[in-house]
């Protein structure tokens, strides 16, 4: 891999960002809508006098970390979207830049924009629900990171079935982290489920991430076991995302696709 | 040889777009890759960057293998077309100064803006390229295709959006851009005039298969089958379009 080659998509991305509004919505809009919804919500809730305690830090700390991996998922897959939809495609995989060069630079650029969103989010719910996630942060972060690893999974896999079904599977770049979302148990216990569902939901490591999570808002200390799970899972679907982007690639360059993809 | 091409077969489900195609393209030559709709011409171009991959057959650039050599390969050649373009929002400038980063490229404003104005485009260098016209999009291509200096160029019908005085110039620029740095092109065209003043050999090519391979005059006489002065490839590209497959070969 060389540096200047990633620097390369780096730049891309960013006069993408630059000069596409859209990019500012998904960047800030969304996520100031998001935290500002979920916490007038919770100063409805302050109001009942039978709320378990930490459960609105629980609620605000699950919207902020769900909206970086739904913002880190989306985000993959709609900076691969953008090369297809100005046919660049050809460009760049017909020049010296590798895959793995291209996604890295993906990867950096996504990074970078799911942590604005983070911290607008933090920033707001620090101001205006006098929530603060800082002293909670470091022992948050291995959580987050596990959700990082997840979100680049799933991007990695929805970029895959793109190269290989073109933009008729691009509507999963946005919907796919929702499809998730019931089962990761963002806003509630893995054991408020239904008992069928718990196995499936423990294969989640975004479930482990959220059950972490609000074990640390709940002053319960730090997860070693939930993080463990989590990364485990993570490390066994990322290398299977990693065996099924490349037959998802090769088989696109076998039909012609990489050429005609619209 | 710069480029080799041996027994090059590729197959969509059951239809032969490239059969069994063999040719070889020596160090500065111009060679013209022609023939109708569907002879396969752009599916070669795209096979040599390692875009399609083939059903048999091997090919060889710069005397290695594209799949063992992709990086150091890709790093001495480039290509354009205008069938392909650029992010729509990004200006001449930034896109152009992707690619130089993509291709390392040394003091890369100074190689932009002499390519900018070698190809007559520097006064839209600040436009995004949603407004540009496709010819001025064509030309962005070619200023792209000449950023590394590459030593082999693959260009697929360059011209085809240029009206005749911009097409003219382009050509001007490419031969003697071509002359000057011994660049390889292998080029396809539609346009036969154009390809007889570029290309010292032309491969012809119909239904996936070379019919034909020589200097233009000689592509002439083989397939009119007529001791002619001057090349007439018009001629031949008008008598091969209208055979049947079987027929365009076996003749």
């Amino acid at each position: 891999m060389k540096p200047y080659r990633i620097r390369g998509v780096i730049l891309r991305h960013a006069y993408e960002v630059r000069r596409n509004a859209n990019h500012i919505t998904y960047m800030v809009y969304w996520p100031v809508v998001n935290i500002l919804v979920w916490g007038f919500f919770t100063l409805y809730l302050r109001h009942g006098d039978r709320l378990q305690p930490g459960v609105i830090s629980c609620l605000l700390g699950a919207v902020i970390l769900w909206g970086l991996f739904n913002a880190f998922q989306r985000d993959m897959a709609v900076g691969f979207l953008e090369e297809l939809w100005s046919r660049n495609l050809v460009s760049l995989f017909a020049s010296p830049l590798s895959v793995s060069e291209y996604v890295t630079g993906l990867i950096i650029v996504t990074l970078s924009k799911a942590m604005v969103g983070l911290l607008v989010e933090a920033l707001i719910a620090g101001l205006c629900y006098h929530y603060n996630i800082l002293p909670t942060l470091p022992a948050l972060i291995p959580f987050i990171l596990n959700l990082a690893l997840f979100a680049l999974t799933m991007g990695i896999v929805i970029t895959g079935l793109i190269f290989r079904y073109t933009t008729k599977f691009q509507a999963m770049a946005w919907s796919f982290a929702g499809l998730l979302m019931p089962l990761s148990c963002v806003f509630y216990p893995l054991s408020s489920l239904p008992r069928f569902l718990r196995p499936l939901a423990s294969i989640l490591p975004t479930t482990h991430s959220f059950e972490g999570m609000r074990q640390v808002i709940e002053s319960r200390g730090f997860s070693g076991s939930h993080f463990k799970w989590g990364l485990e899972l993570n490390l066994i679907y990322f290398i299977f995302a990693l065996f099924f982007f490349r037959w998802m690639f090769e088989s696109a360059r076998a039909r012609g696709l990489l050429v005609k993809m619209e | 040889m710069l480029v080799t091409v041996e027994c090059l077969t590729k197959i969509y489900g059951g239809f032969k777009a490239v059969d069994d195609v063999s040719f070889v393209v020596q160090p500065g030559e111009v060679a013209g890759l022609v023939g109708p709709n569907g002879a396969g011409k752009t599916t070669i171009i795209h096979i040599l960057l390692g875009l399609i991959s083939t059903n048999a057959g091997a090919v060889r650039l710069f005397g290695k293998s594209l799949d063992a050599d992709r990086e150091q390969i890709l790093q001495r050649l480039n290509f354009t077309s205008p069938y392909m373009a650029f992010p729509a929002r990004l200006t001449v400038l930034e896109n152009l100064r992707v690619f130089a980063l993509i291709y390392n490229v040394r003091n890369p404003a100074q190689k932009i803006i002499e390519l900018l104005e070698r190809f007559g485009i520097e006064h839209l260098k600040n436009k995004p390229i949603s407004r540009l016209s496709s010819g001025e999009t064509t030309r962005v291509g070619l200023c792209k295709a000449f950023l590394n200096n590459p030593e082999l160029l693959l260009l697929d019908e360059p011209t085809a959006y240029l009206d005749l005085q911009v097409a003219r110039q382009v050509r001007d620029v490419l031969l003697d851009l071509q002359r000057s740095r011994g660049t390889t092109i292998l080029y396809t065209s539609h346009n036969m005039h154009e390809v007889q003043r570029m290309c010292n050999r032309v491969i012809f090519l119909s239904h996936g298969r070379v019919i034909a391979t020589g200097t233009p005059i000689e592509i002439t006489r083989k397939i009119l089958k007529e001791d002619r002065a001057s090349p007439a490839l018009d001629e031949v590209f008008i008598r091969i379009a209208g055979r049947g497959p079987d027929e365009a070969i076996s003749n």
